[in-house]
């Protein structure tokens, strides 16, 4: 090993052969994947992402969410990712490269201190645009003992003049709702990340992730 | 203490190297304080959310990527350039050359990192994992990477006839891999996105490059020359150095999409993942007989040598942390635990147990060379190493076991998701009073780092008077 051109080519080619199957092999085959469209209903799948929706993905990236919640559903065969969310309909499948598609960045994650959010947009908990608020303004008003930092700063506090605005959080409680004469409103930045959590909705049909039987 | 004895000839070797290579120690040692400290925040943030949750800068999702940065990009690369050069000086009895422009790529490496915390900070992530900083900041990492591996490969080159230690090897092979590492993630992923498709396997052969074709190998070559260096003995054996070094460079870089088991990738990309972990076994155990082995019957120095106690810890965690990692690749285990605390836990124990010890080993080793003086003191070494010891022991043992029920907890759709928070949660307490106990710890290196290299400023100031007296 005292022979550099040697070491230095070794060296060179140990490297070249992860770099062509991880890196550049994903950007020429997974970089061209394309949206498909169903020919009968006309539907793009994944579907077009909202103004707001793109806008919120980087409130999402600034704020390091990603930090504690994946976007990703592992295979029935692998874990129990698909059965944790019986409730939605059509049924949760598994993650493909194409779903991320619209995504920049992917935000796949690698922790779950929080859960998934990959079909946040389907849990029936998150009827409304007002529940995404609260639960950003003060997580643990709306499920007590969570450990989500609660983003304010995202929010306005203010005293009403006039008429409340319509935008105003409803149904707050606790240390951090506002006193008689005052309101909390979103943030352009709030609003655009509450719109990108209710576009997350990985449920439309693609070939490569049949829906599999969650037994 | 270690004995100082240098003959002239070292000497020049030694001046020619000194400022940048303590630069690049001194500034380390802050960011460990600063990557300490925020990650004691981060994980007490995780048991009381409601702590300092006041302004957005200080809102978990933004301390804790802030926190691994500065220990990532901070401390552990800025000492890695720093062991990096000082070595190859030394091992290729080479001084350094027109030392002012690697001194000014530490000053614009640091002031790089310092940009890219704030930017973290102030919400300008780009949540990409060990690559949140902005694309103008990176580029400015980029380029001053670039002149510290250009001055290192010179040294190389110039290096004295003889024959090319193993050291030598991990050096060159980090020096070169760093920035085709570094520019490929952040020209597909920063600079220019490629679809969100394709990005997956990237981020992840990136975060296991960052440790496996970076890090780790500066770590291993401080480790292969500090332990025959102290004991004044040869390593077990030169075949297994060869073969530990060519298996670790083959396998390594595939490791990473381990993290996409189930994943949006090909299923072929996280099989390779696994099976490279897998294999990852034989260069570990190899590198780990010849390291542990060439300490057997010499465990005494570990009582003398602080040198060699941290580099011993750090040996051993290496094996500790790969085997590790190639047990949670396997899809059995992977499949409860990613995604919990154990995955923390093994990443923690390859910064910190395995890098950071190595590290800590070489700097004490080398200051004192670089400055002709002892350590300011003995005491706040020992003190450091039973914190990081102790500290750093309690934090990992505390993630894999709470994060083994989270595992089990989320992995079972009959268990609330709250579930899984709560078992966590008192070991995350431990882990958080651990990493205080780090920063304390941290305080202490980087007390009698500063003071020494104070005291020898001092020195060189009186004796310069003296002179014109």
């Amino acid at each position: 090993m005292n022979r550099m051109p040697l070491l230095i080519f070794g060296i060179f080619l140990a490297f070249a052969a992860a770099w062509l199957g991880l890196v550049a092999y994903p950007v020429v085959t997974l970089g061209s994947l394309q949206p498909v469209i169903n020919e009968e209903s006309g539907d793009v799948s994944p579907p077009l992402l909202s103004g707001l929706a793109i806008a919120g993905q980087k409130v999402y990236a600034a704020n390091g969410c990603v930090s504690c919640h994946s976007q990703m559903v592992r295979p029935a065969y692998l874990a129990h990712d698909i059965s944790r969310e019986p409730e939605a309909d059509p049924k949760v499948r598994q993650t493909v490269a194409r779903d991320y598609l619209r995504e920049q960045p992917a935000f796949v994650g690698w922790q779950r201190i929080g859960p998934d959010l990959a079909n946040y947009g389907l849990e029936k908990r998150v009827a409304t645009l007002s529940d995404i608020h609260r639960h950003l303004y003060d997580p643990r008003s709306v499920m007590p003992g969570s450990i989500m930092p609660a983003s304010r700063y995202l929010y306005i506090y203010r005293k009403i003049s006039g008429q409340p605005s319509n935008e105003s959080l409803t149904g707050l409680t606790g240390p951090h709702a506002p006193a008689p004469g005052y309101e909390v409103v979103p943030t352009e930045d709030a609003k655009v990340l509450a719109a990108y959590l209710l576009s997350l909705k990985r449920n439309y049909p693609l070939s490569e992730a049949p829906e599999e039987p969650t037994e | 203490m270690t004995k100082l004895s240098q003959p002239s000839q070292e000497n020049e070797v030694e001046a020619s190297v000194r400022l940048p290579v303590l630069i690049f120690f001194g500034c380390a040692a802050s960011w460990l304080a600063l990557g300490t400290l925020l990650g004691a925040l981060a994980a007490l943030k995780l048991i009381w959310p409601g702590f300092l949750d006041g302004p957005a800068f200080l809102t978990y999702g933004r301390i804790a990527p802030a926190a691994v940065n500065a220990l990532v990009y901070g401390w552990a690369s800025s000492a890695a350039l720093g062991i990096a050069l000082w070595m190859l000086a030394r091992l290729g009895r080479t001084p350094l050359g027109y030392a002012v422009l690697p001194v000014a790529a530490a000053i614009c490496w640091n002031l790089g990192v310092f940009l890219g915390i704030c930017a973290i900070l102030g919400g300008y992530s780009r949540s990409i994992f060990l690559l949140e900083f902005p694309g103008f900041i990176s580029a400015i990492l980029f380029g001053a990477y670039i002149f510290v591996a250009i001055w290192g490969i010179v040294l190389f080159r110039n290096r004295a006839p003889g024959a090319v230690f193993v050291s030598a090897w991990y050096l060159v092979a980090a020096l070169l891999w760093f920035p085709w590492l570094y520019f490929s993630a952040n020209a597909l992923l920063i600079w220019s996105p490629v679809s969100g498709a394709a990005q997956a396997p990237i981020a992840a052969w990136f975060i296991g490059g960052i440790i496996s074709l970076w890090l780790a190998p500066v770590a291993l070559a401080s480790a292969f020359y500090l332990i025959p260096q102290i004991l004044g003995r040869r390593l077990v054996s030169y075949n297994l150095s060869v073969l530990g070094f060519w298996s670790f460079a083959i396998f390594a870089g595939w490791s990473g999409t381990a993290l996409l088991v189930g994943g949006p990738v090909p299923a072929w990309m996280a099989s390779a993942g696994i099976v490279a972990s897998v294999f990852l076994f034989v260069p570990v155990l190899v590198t780990g007989i010849n390291l542990l082995g060439s300490l057997q019957g010499s465990y005494e120095a570990l009582g003398w040598s602080p040198t060699l106690r941290f580099t011993a810890v750090g040996a051993m965690s290496f094996v500790i942390a790969y085997v590790m990692g190639g047990l949670l690749a396997l899809p059995s285990f992977n499949a409860n635990f990613f995604f919990s605390d154990v995955f923390v836990g093994q990443a923690f124990l390859l910064l910190i147990g395995f890098v950071s010890m190595c590290f800590f080993g070489a700097i004490y080793y080398i200051v004192p060379r670089l400055l002709s003086r002892p350590w300011h003191s003995d005491s706040l070494i020992s003190l450091h190493f039973w914190l990081f010891v102790v500290g750093g022991g309690l934090a990992w043992v505390c993630l894999l076991s709470g994060g083994m029920l989270q595992g089990y907890a989320l992995n079972d759709p009959g268990v609330r998701f709250a579930s899984s928070v709560g078992y966590a949660s008192p070991f995350r307490l431990v882990t958080a009073l651990s990493l205080i106990a780090m920063f304390v710890g941290s305080q202490c290196f980087a007390g009698v780092l500063f003071r020494t290299m104070l005291g020898a400023l001092e020195e060189t100031k009186s004796s310069s008077q003296a002179v014109t007296v």
